[in-house]
């Protein structure tokens, strides 16, 4: 999964128009970053990546940068 | 462009994806023509966020959209023990209680006995009993409850399934009781979670994280299923289960090609393993078929030699199971149109199960309406994708139920008699009918309310209630209400015709009037207007106010006060037609095949 696809998906999560995040957002100020939101994104991560990520490790996350920093992604140093 | 429901809400579901795309799929689902409105109340013991957004999804892909209330977190109680004006206002038609094992207030100490047990048993049910009857008392709702799932956790090992102070034993005591409540209330449905955890796996159904950080008792691979399995619940509610199980026969029903291989040679019973892995599936259908699903066959066959393979001895179906039965080489959609047409019913009321690939492609992309489900190829599969997609979700069974394939079966017989008269009369003559008409009788309240909620092609208003509030309307004096049953020779047609009318003075305004298919044409609704007008002119009333509502599905209906004799009325607007009739001094019966009685002992001792 890419950088690209991955903000694509998420902004399919959150019901934003495709390419509106760009990385540095604050997730607190994602107008349908909820309990929801964040369960989808978990699910989603996990498939797309084959990669268990934990409830804690997303909770501790503040932007979207750190969630991009929890799966290993193509062309990304990890 | 015709609607169809998105691929990622069939079988088999990926969590992930329906969880990614949940908004998008919302409005698609949203475009899709004629979806019914409902209130649904959330009643949480955990948090119910998710439940709601997943239950929205898949009641939308059932042509149901909801409107939610939902409780605060673990206020379930709360909110109906101390009226919470919020709910009272939202007025649901359905109360969703979404309680599980952690909103068991009390379980038993170890080494406590019996009597102990008994009396911590009774207070948990009594705290549960107390909601729902309140429920149904003060809000009229129907009730949908969560029996228990089971904890995973087992610090007494296999005593917790055994000893009278286990958790386990203690929830499935209560499971018991609540399910003793549901038999012995209406409109009071269990949905079965103990069932459905068992299903998705216990580990699987509960994330001890997401519990302690949003108090969520289910996962999401759980709350996906349960979504699923509750909109199936509510689907039947509105009489929105599938009716027809249509199957294609070779390599479906048995192993091989009955055409070329005979009857011998079919692939049938314990002899193999495919051999009682076909047989299963037969088991199978033939139990949906008993208790109301019908069957009926589409297979590319020579009309001769498919039936044969009924005769197998190992075949579990007869050729009697089957309403309708179509062995040719046309084109499967259209057998599948013919069968509709037979049967009277929809075709979105059709699930197709073939093993070939192509024509499952080709009824899909033909009849987008039809349900065809990726059974596959391997028939050990079948059953349990009929299963997951939960077509035939049924929330009671009737009597009429359990004959209606009977019914159907007697109607291809009173259509093959058909052609051997001279007229259309001499036929109804040859039927025998006898009709009871009757004011609404307790025991067919069920029926009643089940047909109201279900009819949609020959219903004036389609107007649906309650099963309370037709136990009101019936005893109601403003209420004129009538049921009837139909019998001919070839058997009971069971009860098929509703009429509710409201009586303000000298007017008399037809609030519902409906008829079950099965009946069409049989002058059955004429009988009905005959005892209305007697009714009506035993209890003064001089004027008849006939209203038709439109819908998608009843244009059957569109002309049937005009052809009674009705004046339409400068009321009408496009939504809503209006008609009267003013009630003669010399009415002349219009039912002249149908002998009426308003007694059940005529129709019971009639010809069956």
């Amino acid at each position: 999964m890419t950088r690209t696809e991955f903000l694509l998906e998420m902004e399919e999560i959150l019901g934003l128009n495709p390419g509106t995040l760009k990385g540095q957002e604050k997730l607190e100020d994602l107008e349908n970053w909820d309990s929801t939101a964040l369960v989808s994104l978990i699910a989603m991560a996990e498939s797309r990546s084959n990669t268990e990520i934990t409830l804690d490790q997303v909770v501790s996350c503040s932007t979207v940068a750190d969630l991009l920093r929890l799966v290993p992604l193509e062309g990304q140093p990890n | 462009m015709k609607w169809e429901l998105p691929k990622e809400l069939k079988h088999p579901i990926d969590v992930a994806t329906v969880l990614r795309k949940r908004r998008s799929l919302k409005r698609e689902l949203l475009e899709q023509p004629s979806l019914v409105a409902t209130r649904i109340a959330i009643l949480g013991g955990s948090t119910t966020a998710e439940v709601k957004s997943m239950l929205e999804i898949f009641l939308l892909a059932h042509g149901i959209q909801p409107t939610f209330y939902e409780s605060e977190y673990n206020r379930y109680s709360e909110d109906v023990i101390f009226e919470n004006p919020e709910l009272w206002e939202f007025k649901p038609e359905i109360v969703y209680l979404h309680t599980t094992w952690h909103n068991v207030s009390q379980f038993p100490e170890l080494l406590e006995g019996d009597a102990e047990v008994e009396q911590r048993l009774r207070e948990e049910v009594g705290r549960f009993e107390a909601i729902w009857e309140k429920i149904q008392s003060k809000l009229g709702a129907l009730v949908i409850q969560n029996n228990f799932d089971l904890p995973s956790l087992r610090p007494l090992g296999n005593l917790e399934g055994s000893a009278v102070y286990g958790r386990i034993h203690f929830l499935m005591r209560l499971n018991a009781e609540f399910a003793n409540f549901a038999r012995t209330h209406s409109r009071f449905l269990i949905h079965d979670i103990q069932y459905l955890s068992a299903q998705v796996g216990l580990n699987a159904w509960f994330e001890p994280m997401y519990w302690y950080s949003f108090h969520t008792a289910l996962s999401p691979t759980a709350t996906v299923a349960l979504a699923q399995s509750l909109a199936a619940m509510v689907k039947s509610v509105y009489g929105k289960s599938k009716k027809c199980l249509v199957l294609d026969l070779d390599n479906t029903l048995w192993g091989g090609v009955i055409g070329d291989d005979g009857v011998q040679g079919l692939v049938l019973g314990r002899d193999n393993p495919m051999g009682e892995a076909f047989q299963s599936f037969q088991r199978y259908a033939k139990q949906l078929q008993r208790r109301g699903v019908l069957l009926a066959v589409c297979s590319k066959n020579e009309p001769e030699t498919a039936p044969l393979g009924f005769t197998h001895p190992d075949s579990i179906l007869k050729l009697e199971d089957f309403s309708a039965f179509k062995a040719n080489w046309n084109p499967k959609p259209d057998n599948i149109r013919e069968i509709a047409f037979e049967l009277n019913i929809g075709l979105d009321s059709f699930v197709f199960v073939d093993d070939n690939p192509a024509e499952r492609a080709l009824v899909a992309a033909q009849l987008p309406e039809v349900a065809v489900p990726e059974v596959g190829s391997d028939v050990t599969r079948y059953a349990d994708v009929l299963e997951q997609e939960r077509y035939f979700e049924v929330d009671k069974i009737v009597r009429e139920d359990l004959s209606r394939g009977s019914y159907y079966s007697a109607n291809v017989q009173r259509n093959v008699n058909q052609g051997k008269f001279k007229d259309y009369g001499e036929f109804l003559t040859s039927l025998e009918m006898t009709a009871e008409i009757a004011p609404f009788s307790p025991v067919y309240l069920e029926r009643i309310a089940q047909l109201i909620n279900k009819t949609n092609q020959f219903n004036l208003t389609t107007r649906r209630y309650t099963g309370a509030e037709v136990e009101a309307m019936a005893k109601d004096p403003q209420c004129l209400t009538l049921y009837g049953r139909l019998t001919d020779k070839f058997g009971d047609n069971g009860l098929v015709s509703v009429l509710i009318g409201r009586v303000a003075r000298e007017t008399l305004e037809i609030d519902v009037w409906l008829m079950s298919c099965r009946v069409l044409k049989r002058e059955m609704e004429l009988a009905m207007f005959d005892t209305l007008i007697e009714q009506c002119r035993a209890r003064g009333v001089r004027k008849i106010i006939g209203v038709y509502i439109p819908t998608k599905k009843n244009g059957m209906v569109s002309g049937l006060y005009g052809e009674l004799g009705f004046m339409t009325m400068d009321e009408s607007t496009a939504g809503q037609q209006m008609w009267q009739y003013e009630v003669p001094q010399d009415y002349q019966a219009k039912s002249s095949h149908i002998h009426r009685t308003s007694s059940a002992e005529s129709v019971a001792s009639g010809r069956t």
